[in-house]
């Protein structure tokens, strides 16, 4: 399994919303890790998320890879992961912060 | 990218206080890195389990950018935790601040990749008028 956090402001992203990102994310899993995505929403509460000190729209979506990937491999695949979010969530890539970790190291 | 999510046990950090301390986050992060303010993310959650509280009553854990020095990181702790405690009245012992470092080229943020520690001058040129793609 491919751990995703998504970290959304509350009431910005509606359950129908929700439930295409989490079938476009776990299908972009399958399709570059080859794995199913096990995601875990995170809603932060109205009020409680800020960017700049000021009301936050933003959401951070984070994957962890199944193996350590180069500059070049990584890149594209945080471009489409952003885009995956942005467009499904009808916002702009300034509210999208994208994470591809690599695994930990044993 | 930073990002510092707060979680703490229900009903200690007030609403109000939550603007105040994501001010004050975001005020110590950029006078201590450099860093541009929005940028700064401070997310705030009560009794998550994605991140234990253990013993404490507030913890608040910062990803950001790998490269910041170890005196940076300390001072970054030292007066956040401060801000938590001031803004909230909880006990210093009772609040933890921690951070991990992430590499820049693992963050993509308003459409590019976030610079690697040297790397800042361009980056920042572009950003540090609100410029984002």
């Amino acid at each position: 399994m491919i751990a995703c956090n998504c970290v959304v402001q509350a009431n910005q992203i509606s359950t129908e919303t929700e439930a295409s990102l989490r079938v476009q994310l776990s299908e972009f899993a399958e399709r570059r890790f080859h794995a199913p995505a096990a995601i875990n929403w995170i809603a932060i509460p109205e009020g409680s998320g800020f960017t700049a000190g000021k009301p936050s729209t933003s959401s951070v979506v984070s994957m962890q890879a199944p193996e350590p990937l180069s500059r070049t491999e990584r890149e594209p695949l945080l471009r489409e992961l952003c885009e995956i979010w942005a467009r499904e969530t009808n916002s702009s890539l300034n509210e999208v912060v994208g994470v591809i970790s690599d695994p930990p190291t044993q | 990218m930073p990002l510092y999510m707060c979680n703490a046990a229900r009903g200690v950090i007030q609403d109000a206080a939550k603007a105040k301390i994501a001010a004050d986050i975001t005020r110590i992060h950029c006078a201590v890195t450099g860093a541009p303010e929005q940028f700064v993310h401070a997310f705030f959650a009560e009794e998550s389990p994605a991140q234990p509280l253990n013993d404490k009553s507030a913890v608040l854990f910062g990803s950001i950018r790998a490269g910041r020095t170890d005196a940076d990181k300390a001072e970054i702790k030292s007066k956040m935790r401060a801000s938590i405690h001031s803004h909230t009245g909880i006990a210093l012992d009772k609040i933890d601040v921690l951070t991990a470092d992430v590499p820049a080229s693992w963050v993509l943020e308003g459409g590019e990749i976030m610079p690697e520690p040297g790397e800042e001058a361009a980056w920042l040129a572009r950003h540090s008028s609100g410029e984002r793609k």
